[in-house]
């Protein structure tokens, strides 16, 4: 015991080891473990609101239970044997993909050129930065909503300012075109996600030490040089960090879809995101009579999703990890 | 004096305030979803005239968009926390309420018997009346816009090689030929069930819920033929194009027609006062008579957890009778009330003659062909990009159909 805690005890009049008699804890007990009661409180909050409901899914999983009613039966693990087996799931995990690999190259380039030339404080950096943030800060669902109005064919205003500027070549149903509704979603998201990118990239950069810098200078690297061979390596955990939160955040979007292209992904699924797909299971894509509704099987999905991408983004970690040590 | 005159004031302050709260405890509350937000003040309107009737009843109500409403009320009655009075599609989506227990058995409890036939139809099911089609029905039919067919002394088409061949002129002529809202399928959904019914008849409907016909039978196929020829009388962007983007489109006059159904002519309003439409049977397959569908406006079931069940009977029955009723033809949709005729609504009742010629239920309705309206719904976008073939698409409708025969 050190001499301040020594003071405090006798200033409280009541030891540490005195309470612990008065409750019956041993206080070897209360020494090694006594922390653990300032993490019961947020355990508990965790248990009941993350693993609780996680278990209570995972039992609905194993019935048919459709959502509607009282009524179910134990099919154990058909259901997810069904989801293995079921195209549409595949289908939504491709798009996924696509929006991932894809949104995963803006982000370290575009996201990291901007980033980078943030650093280099321009006039006004401050606004900048709040401009380029301000996407992600808006509901995804006002965003969605927002795009959705201007790449209309009918009533939004980019294909008119693509014809004012004599780019009338470039204009498109956005949305209702199968070769270009992935990629118009996949640029709204990566708009909305830019910001991300950027503040994890300058906050990355303002610990590169300015020394290696100088140093790499003086050796006679040029500009590029001293990015490719200095700076980079040093932005490795930014660039883990972005990969893994590039990647969850891919494979669980859902409203910005939803609002963008409806609950069939349109158009005929190009568009369809696993989000959307558990959706439509769960609740079915209109008010009316659908077999295909099922709350089991949706659920049996979602957990198919999610240890996939609990292992996809564990192995993720170690791998970059890895290289963040060797850089 | 003045002491007096300040005690009898308090007394009888004190008296309003003990009589009004009094009042206040007896009045019942009852919250009420609906999945029309554009017919708010409409329905409103009626209700306000129900407590004007009924001045110890309140009706609370909360208007959800038609996408997120099955989401929303399917997760409020698995939690128990639906809302006294709730619209529910009739026929499978009723009866599977029906077994879970969610809704009041109000057979022998509620007097059906001044509604129309097929109204008494729909809201029975085995014997059992659980709903009450309170907001009427709806006939789905082709709208038009009559100051442009009269402008280039166009007229309604009525078979399929007339449509296709107004669709070319009002191109040529800088118009739009249709507006369709296709994101969500669920116009091509109707489209697809009025081309099979010009084809089939309502005979012909009740032999392929019988599984004595087919959607596959090659004449119900040419039904999927032109519902992929249509797609090119479709507005740009169509299978990105919302459903109230859509209609509101139409309200403007930004397409010459739009497939729609008699619930629909109060939005167009909402949006355009002056909208000038007409509304025709939905043009058939050669050879076949045109067509219309018809579908209750989701009847309202009780819930059976209401703490006011009684009071909730009193209003659905209330909203069956002639006043109600009235006021629904006049303002929203048809009626399902006998006798009841559009007082000066010319869109109503040239929908009421639309409907008289081919008209069946909509799919979604019968339990042979409940899955087939959704089927449908997904699987249009594929059939008009060539995903589909129309003998592919027609074989996926079929395989949801469960035959009564069966």
């Amino acid at each position: 015991m050190t001499p301040s805690s020594r003071t405090r005890e006798s200033t409280s009049g009541v030891s540490r080891r005195d309470a612990a008699k008065s409750v019956g804890v041993p206080s070897g007990m209360i020494k090694e473990y006594g922390h653990l009661l300032f993490v019961l409180p947020g355990l508990l909050f965790f248990l009941s609101v993350m693993v609780g409901p996680t278990m209570f899914a995972f039992v609905v999983s194993l019935t048919d239970w459709t959502g509607r009613g009282n009524a179910f039966e134990w099919v154990w693990f058909d259901n997810f044997v069904k989801a293995l087996s079921h195209w549409p799931l595949y289908r939504a995990a491709i798009n996924n993909l696509i929006l991932f690999i894809s949104i995963l190259i803006f982000q370290h380039t575009i996201g990291l050129f901007i980033a980078v030339q943030l650093n280099e404080k321009p006039r006004f950096m401050e606004f900048y930065r709040a401009v380029l943030f301000m996407p992600v800060i808006i509901s995804l669902v006002s965003t969605g909503f927002i795009w959705t109005l201007m790449l209309s064919s009918n009533i939004g205003f980019i294909n008119p300012v693509l014809r004012d500027l004599g780019l009338g070549f470039l204009t498109s149903a956005w949305l209702s075109n199968p070769a270009t509704a992935l990629p118009t979603v996949i640029a709204v998201t990566a708009w909305n996600s830019v910001g991300w990118a950027i503040i994890i990239y300058v906050s990355g950069l303002q610990n590169v030490p300015e020394e290696l810098k100088q140093a790499a200078q003086i050796d006679g690297a040029n500009g590029w040089q001293t990015f490719r061979r200095v700076i980079f390596p040093q932005l490795s955990p930014s660039f883990t960090a972005l990969t893994v939160l590039t990647f969850i955040g891919t494979f669980k979007t859902f409203d910005l879809v939803y609002v963008l292209t409806g609950p069939i992904g349109s158009p005929n699924f190009r568009t369809d995101v696993l989000g959307t797909l558990i959706y439509r299971t769960a609740f079915g894509a209109s008010g009316n009579y659908s077999d295909e509704v099922s709350m089991s099987f949706a659920i049996a999905m979602a957990l198919v999703v999610f240890l996939f991408m609990t292992v996809i983004a564990w192995l993720m970690i170690i791998f970059l990890r890895r290289r963040e040590i060797q850089s | 004096m003045k002491k007096s005159m300040f005690r009898t004031i308090i007394a009888a302050s004190i008296l309003a305030a003990t009589s009004s709260f009094a009042l206040a405890q007896d009045k019942v509350n009852l919250t009420m979803w609906h999945n029309h937000p554009e017919w708010k003040d409409r329905v409103q309107a009626i209700l306000d005239r129900f407590e004007e009737k009924h001045p110890n009843i309140a009706i609370q109500l909360e208007e959800i968009s038609g996408t997120n409403y099955s989401a929303r009320l399917n997760t409020a009655l698995a939690a128990g926390e639906a809302p006294d009075l709730f619209g529910l599609n009739p026929g499978p989506t009723t009866a599977e309420a029906a077994a879970a227990g969610y809704n009041v058995d109000l057979t022998d409890r509620l007097d059906i018997s001044g509604l129309t036939d097929s109204a008494k139809a729909a809201v029975t099911i085995d014997g059992r009346v659980y709903s009450a089609p309170i907001l009427g029905s709806y006939t789905v039919g082709l709208y038009y816009h009559r100051k442009i067919f009269a402008e280039h002394g166009l007229t309604p088409p009525s078979n399929q090689t007339e449509f296709m061949a107004l669709c070319d002129t009002l191109r040529d002529k800088g118009i739009t030929p249709m507006i369709a809202p296709a994101q969500d399928g669920i116009i091509p959904s109707f489209l697809y069930a009025m081309m099979v019914s010009s084809v089939v008849g309502s005979d012909g409907f009740d032999a392929i819920r019988a599984g004595t016909r087919k959607f596959t039978d090659p004449d119900v196929v040419k039904a999927a033929y032109f519902l992929k020829d249509s797609f090119s009388c479709f507005q740009e962007g169509a299978l990105a194009t919302p459903y109230v983007e859509g209609k509101a489109l139409f309200a403007l006059g930004q397409g010459a027609m739009l497939e729609g159904g008699s619930a629909d002519f109060a939005g167009f309003l909402e949006t355009n006062p002056n909208v000038d439409v007409g509304v025709v049977p939905f043009p058939a397959v050669d050879g076949g008579t045109p067509a219309t569908v018809t579908g209750m406006e989701a009847p309202y079931n009780i819930n059976s957890k209401s703490e006011h069940i009684d009071e909730a009977i009193t209003f659905l029955q209330w909203m069956m009778s002639e006043e109600p009723a009235q006021m629904v033809v006049d303002t929203i949709t048809l009626t399902t009330t006998k006798g009841i005729v559009p007082s000066d609504n010319r869109v109503m009742k040239e929908m009421i003659e639309a409907g008289r010629s081919n008209d069946v239920r909509v799919f979604y309705e019968l339990p042979e062909t409940g899955a087939v309206f959704g089927v449908v719904q997904q699987n249009a976008a594929g059939l008009f990009l060539g995903d589909l073939s129309p003998e592919e698409f027609s074989e996926i409708v079929q395989a949801a159909v469960k035959p009564s025969g069966n």
